[in-house]
């Protein structure tokens, strides 16, 4: 039972670390169109990757240190939103971080078809 | 939907949202970016009150409300995630900072308080032990308590300032340490010497009563035993037997990694009794205790009455040493017996982990 319940602890954790690196991506690619917050949020949610906001608005705002992205506040629907969209280099770091995950993508097919003859 | 009672639902929730982003903030740090991401977190919070009630098709009841409240988090548990990250010494810094606080707190701090500060509280206590040992063991609480307060402080110290100045650890892959060899077993050539000096210990010692100047030298013509040696005298032949029969059992079961370290350690504890003992009854009653007399030949004899003190005095100082020098011994084996012990738990699970796949 203890041991079901480690294992289940770990593959949660094991989860989110796969994740971590895999939101970054799919947050820098939702931005290519301008959102603000909780679109993005609903969209990720509606693509399958569910994010809180107390993940989400503290990675936005690294990732606009880093200069990945821009945001600017906007009055719609008269309510005062953030609005986020790629800047030029973040536009390049996803290209690379693109390559970079079909890259891992084909390695980990590959090993997986090898593992499985 | 009604509009009235939509404008209620819009009240209490606008009222709501306030009243949790005010506990959110509470528990932000006081940043130029306090605002920014409070405002963000009420953004958002409206937008899915909004969202909900467009589900719903009406305004929203409280107890909904609270509902997505409830889901979003606690407020200081949403304030941790969205601040900064908070720690006082980070995973780069941390395995210094914990091998310096073993070093200072254990090997430093302790060590300091068993031979220093407690002979010396036991001295100023006029030689009350309990008094001695619970005034020794406050302030070494304390002392314990202060130092790992400073080294922390000053690793936290060096944490920010080293974050700031970009500064890196430098080390190099060819002077790291040789790998140690794993599970020495007992070593056979030191458990042969051990046997064979235990053996001319034994011997030495039985040899004493009838042959005292091998103990007393040439001073065994005006000096012979006095009472506290006679008194221990049995006590530490038995040791000494102990101590062979110990190496013995080493050489002849070599396969009992365990018998080593935990015989010697229960060794030293016995001769630290017997040395206390020795130690407390010469405090207490120095004349009616002295290791060595004079001879009945030159009992009257004052020239000799200085030599005797001389030299009863010198026991008494190795007798002192040696508690000392057992005392540090029996800590060493204290924590290489309970090394073995960790190491021999940690194999098992292995052993068990490798069995369960």
């Amino acid at each position: 039972m203890a041991n079901g319940t480690d294992n289940s602890e770990l593959l949660e954790n094991l989860k989110l670390e796969l994740r971590r690196g895999c939101l970054i991506v799919a947050v820098l690619a939702q931005l290519r169109a301008e959102q603000y917050g909780y679109t993005l949020r609903k969209a990720l949610a509606d693509d399958g990757l569910a994010i809180d906001e107390g993940t989400l608005y503290p990675l936005l705002r690294r990732l606009e240190t880093q200069g990945l992205l821009v945001s600017q506040w906007r009055e719609e629907d008269k309510r005062n939103k953030r609005f986020y969209r790629l800047s030029p280099a973040g536009a390049l770091i996803l290209k690379q971080l693109l390559e970079e995950w079909e890259s891992i993508n084909a390695s980990l097919n590959k090993i997986l078809q090898e593992a499985s003859l | 939907m009604n509009t009235s009672s939509r404008d209620s639902s819009t009240r209490n929730s606008t009222e709501l949202i306030d009243r949790y982003l005010q506990a959110v903030r509470f528990w932000l740090p006081r940043t130029h970016r306090q605002d920014d991401l409070i405002a963000e977190l009420g953004e958002d919070l409206r937008s899915q009150f909004e969202d909900k009630e467009e589900e719903l098709g009406r305004g929203l009841e409280r107890p909904e409300m609270a509902a997505i409240l409830k889901r979003c988090g606690s407020p200081m548990m949403v304030a941790g995630r969205l601040g900064p990250q908070r720690h006082l010494i980070g995973p780069a810094l941390f395995p210094i900072y914990e091998f310096v606080l073993k070093m200072v707190l254990l090997w430093i701090l302790v060590p300091v308080f068993i031979f220093i500060v407690g002979p010396a509280n036991l001295v100023e206590g006029g030689g009350n032990w309990p008094m001695a040992i619970l005034k020794t063991f406050g302030d070494l609480w304390s002392g314990l308590f202060i130092a790992a307060g400073i080294i922390t402080l000053v690793f936290a110290i060096i944490e920010r300032t080293s974050a700031h100045l970009g500064t890196e650890i430098k080390w190099d892959p060819l002077k790291l340490p040789p790998v140690r060899k794993q599970d020495r077993k007992p070593s056979r050539l030191k458990a042969v010497c051990e046997f064979g000096f235990g053996c001319f210990g034994l011997v030495w010692l039985l040899l004493l009563p009838h042959y005292p100047f091998l103990i007393l030298g040439p001073a065994a013509a005006f000096l012979k035993a006095g009472p506290m040696l006679h008194n221990f005298y049995l006590p530490f032949v038995l040791l000494s037997t102990a101590g062979l029969l110990r190496s013995g059992i080493t050489l002849a079961r070599p396969q009992w990694t365990w018998f080593p370290p935990l015989s010697e350690l229960v060794n030293s504890a016995l001769l630290l009794i017997v040395l206390h003992s020795m130690i407390q009854a010469i405090t207490r009653s120095p004349s009616a205790y002295p290791f060595v007399v004079l001879q009945d030949a030159v009992r009257d004899s004052p020239r000799y009455f200085k030599l005797v003190a001389i030299v009863n005095v010198s026991i008494l100082a190795s007798v002192a040493f040696t508690w000392l020098g057992v005392c540090i011994a029996a800590i060493v084996q204290t924590w290489a017996f309970l090394r073995y012990l960790r190491k021999r738990i940690s194999n098992r699970e292995q052993i068990a982990s490798l069995g369960a796949q």
